[in-house]
């Protein structure tokens, strides 16, 4: 039987992997009301980013991945919004067939350019480390501090900040923002590139731990959706604390059977639109 | 016999009332199928296709008049190190033989078609081979879920099929249960799965004691191809003297192994045996990078690629794997030639599926040489005859009464993988003795 501290270790790494995929498609969806199919393909886009700067293409190094999955799927992300969705925001059925279309189209290019077997991409951080007597990859502890550093940094941006107080309030009331002079297309255009690299970075992280594949993107795409409604629709907050509930039940269930680990967040999500569709916070979203 | 469409019909009737319920239902399935091809190529090129096929199925005696052509069923023949040596290793084949004189005379040429590890897909290349390029004979296939989804339509057409790659064991029980629809298929390698688990015991029998595996937890990936391996495993694992302490099937498509590995881990595992092709890179990435406190060897068929440290970053180095050959290994004296000539040819070196093409498009030849006709019953009757000295070993096939009925046999004077040890990044063979190059080596960390 597997020992309490290392599930309980391996839920809050994995629950914080899932926070990072996660906010960028609640940022979305709570600010332009867009339900943004194409998030998993993103976070495809990213680890790709990162395979190619550590070798793929060029010698890079760790920090060249890094920067790669930052950079390539906040500019991808951003012109989608500008080259497809802006203009067509306003259509929701539209903007499902879009997103959808771009997140197959990004996978087909990644499957004939790279075929179907796993990449491989480094560590951020090789080696393991011995807590309270189990032994965890250090790649795993470094990518649990930095989720936790880039969501501290998201949360202090969206409350202390002129443009996260702007997306904030464009996430509250479209109409009210416009009233005080918010501009809401530049807004939506922040949201976009921040929730683009978020995605990024969550594909580096899942890469790095997992390895990189064409599909990579399928599964997270799920989980966002179990965690935002789990956590309310549109809510920042609601997604961190979903992810860390659907993180550590899958975790839970993986002692059990690792069989169950892809229905958990599906039965969750079930049970929640039941229960309390409007999620844990879902009382955020005033429109 | 004239496969035309009112006979199709005739035949359906007819087989149905034999009895035999599931060829019964893929006849009636055949007519919708047929439709959607023949909508893709146009009804009357169709029906001028079938019409061509007269006299080249089972019936008749054809002699083979223009170029012999094969159909090569691939899964991502232009990315995919299996799917391209599957493809690769025919073409190469089929360059060889028209370059020494063809087949009595005549050019051997090879058609190349994706079936993206898809059942549905498959069917349609298989349908196409049939329609559209008038095939002799098809071989390839990776995926024994594709495998057993098209095994009925080459029942239907009556074409030779030689697989080289797909391991589940159901295709030749159905040759046995069924010769006269069944028989013109045919597993030129690699060992059926049942074997594949035999081997693995066999090599464990031999190895294990000298490589301190004394208590196993045995991890298969949950598809087709696993469940006569995990069958052999259960049967014969007890016989090797190992005490299995850990028994799982994981889900298809598992990419988190942490919570498996962990479970091993608390099992008190000296080692993992593995079955996994699908699941194999994030399952030796993640145990290289979390340093797991277990060995790591077994069935995997990713690590049997030259190129395969390269692309794992040396994740791959301490692991072991079954595998039919390596690019220095001289299985046969055919075996580094041909991985040379490969080599040269596309740049890179094959992977087991390629070995095993190159020998079936060859073997297949010389089975139509030597049965002077191209038409399928008498090559049949010269494949169950034949044995082939060819880069993988000797094959020969299991006859209609055996369970594994037109199976390669799995023996040492036939075809018995060798299991090889990435050291230093180098494919260095541990297993059998005659082939070894190293000793077995444990990962530093343990």
């Amino acid at each position: 039987m597997v020992d309490v501290a290392t599930l309980a270790v391996n839920s809050v790494i994995i629950s914080a992997l899932y926070a990072l995929v996660a906010i960028g498609f609640t940022l979305i969806f709570g600010v332009g009301g867009v339900l943004n199919l194409s998030h998993g393909a993103t976070i495809t886009l990213g680890a790709f980013a990162a395979y190619y700067a550590s070798g793929g293409i060029v010698e890079a190094g760790v920090g060249g991945a890094v920067l790669a999955a930052i950079v390539v799927p906040a500019l991808f992300s951003a012109v989608v919004y500008k080259g497809l969705i802006e203009r067509i925001q306003d259509q929701p059925i539209m903007v499902m067939i879009l997103t959808l279309v771009v997140a197959i189209a990004v996978e087909q290019v990644f499957l004939v350019a790279e075929g179907t077997q796993p990449k491989s991409i480094p560590s951020l951080l090789d080696g393991t480390v011995a807590l309270g007597g189990s032994k965890f990859q250090t790649n795993l502890l470094v990518v649990f501090a930095l989720s936790w550093v880039i969501i501290a940094a998201l949360f202090y941006t969206i409350n202390n900040t002129e443009t996260g107080k702007a997306i904030l309030a464009t996430s509250m009331t479209t109409k009210g923002a416009a009233l005080v002079g918010i501009e809401s297309d530049r807004v939506n255009l922040y949201t976009w590139v921040v929730a683009g690299a978020l995605a990024g970075v969550a594909g580096l992280f899942l890469g790095s731990f997992q390895t990189a594949n064409f599909a990579m993107g399928r599964g997270p795409l799920m989980l966002s959706f179990a965690i935002v409604v789990i956590g309310g629709i549109g809510s920042v907050k609601g997604s961190l604390v979903g992810a860390y509930v659907i993180g550590t039940a899958e975790v839970l269930t993986g002692a059990v059977s690792t069989r169950l680990t892809g229905l958990v967040p599906l039965l969750l999500l079930i049970l929640v639109l039941l229960v309390k569709p409007e999620g844990l916070f879902g009382r955020e979203l005033a429109e | 016999m004239v496969n035309d469409g009112k006979q199709s019909a005739g035949e359906a009737t007819q087989r149905k009332d034999s009895g035999s319920g599931r060829r019964g239902e893929t006849i009636v399935r055949r007519r919708p199928l047929l439709k959607a091809a023949g909508a893709g190529t146009g009804l009357a090129m169709s029906a001028g296709c079938l019409d061509s096929f007269a006299g080249s199925g089972g019936g008749g005696r054809e002699e083979l008049d223009g170029p012999l052509k094969i159909g090569v069923l691939a899964p991502e023949p232009t990315n995919n190190p299996i799917g391209a040596s599957i493809a690769n290793g025919a073409r190469l084949a089929a360059q060889q033989l028209t370059e020494n004189g063809g087949v009595d005379g005549n050019d051997v040429e090879v058609v190349v078609k994706d079936t993206k590890e898809d059942p549905g897909t498959g069917k349609q290349k298989y349908q196409e081979f049939i329609l559209d390029d008038e095939v002799h004979a098809t071989t390839g296939i990776f995926t024994s879920e594709v495998l057993l989804n098209i095994l009925d339509d080459i029942a239907d057409q009556e074409k030779v099929h030689l697989t080289t790659g797909a391991a589940t064991p159901e295709a030749s029980a159905r040759v046995n249960e069924d010769y006269e629809a069944y028989k013109y298929h045919f597993r030129t390698g690699p060992i059926n799965a049942y074997h594949l688990g035999t081997n693995l015991v066999d090599f464990g029998e031999e190895m294990f004691g000298e490589m301190g595996w004394e208590q196993i937890a045995v991890l298969v990936e949950d598809y087709e191809w696993t469940r006569p391996v995990s069958q052999a495993l259960d049967d014969q694992l007890g016989d090797t003297g190992v005490e299995v302490v850990m028994r799982e099937r994981y889900a298809s498509g598992t990419e988190n192994f942490t919570p498996i590995y962990d479970e091993v881990e608390s099992s008190g595992a000296d080692a993992v045996l593995t079955a996994m092709a699908h699941t194999g890179t994030p399952a030796i990435v993640q145990w290289a990078r979390q340093q797991r406190g277990f060995e790591f060897g077994g069935i995997h068929v990713p690590m049997q690629l030259p190129s395969y440290s390269a692309a794992t970053e040396g994740a791959c180095q301490f692991g072991i794997t079954q595998n039919s050959a390596t690019p220095t290994s001289e299985v046969t004296e055919k075996t580094v030639p041909f991985a040379n000539a490969y080599q040269s040819e596309f740049g890179s070196y094959p992977v087991y599926t390629g070995y095993i093409t190159f020998d079936a498009v060859k073997q297949y030849a010389e089975a139509v040489s030597s049965a002077g006709y191209v038409s399928s019953d008498e090559v049949v009757t010269a494949l169950e005859d034949s044995s082939y000295r060819g880069t993988a070993g000797t094959i020969e096939y299991y006859g209609p009464d055996h369970e594994y009925a037109h199976d390669v046999k799995y023996g040492q004077d036939t075809v018995w993988p060798l299991f090889q040890q990435w050291q230093d990044g180098s494919q260095e063979v541990i297993y059998p003795e005659r082939l070894a190059t190293a000793d077995y080596a444990s990962p530093p960390w343990i």
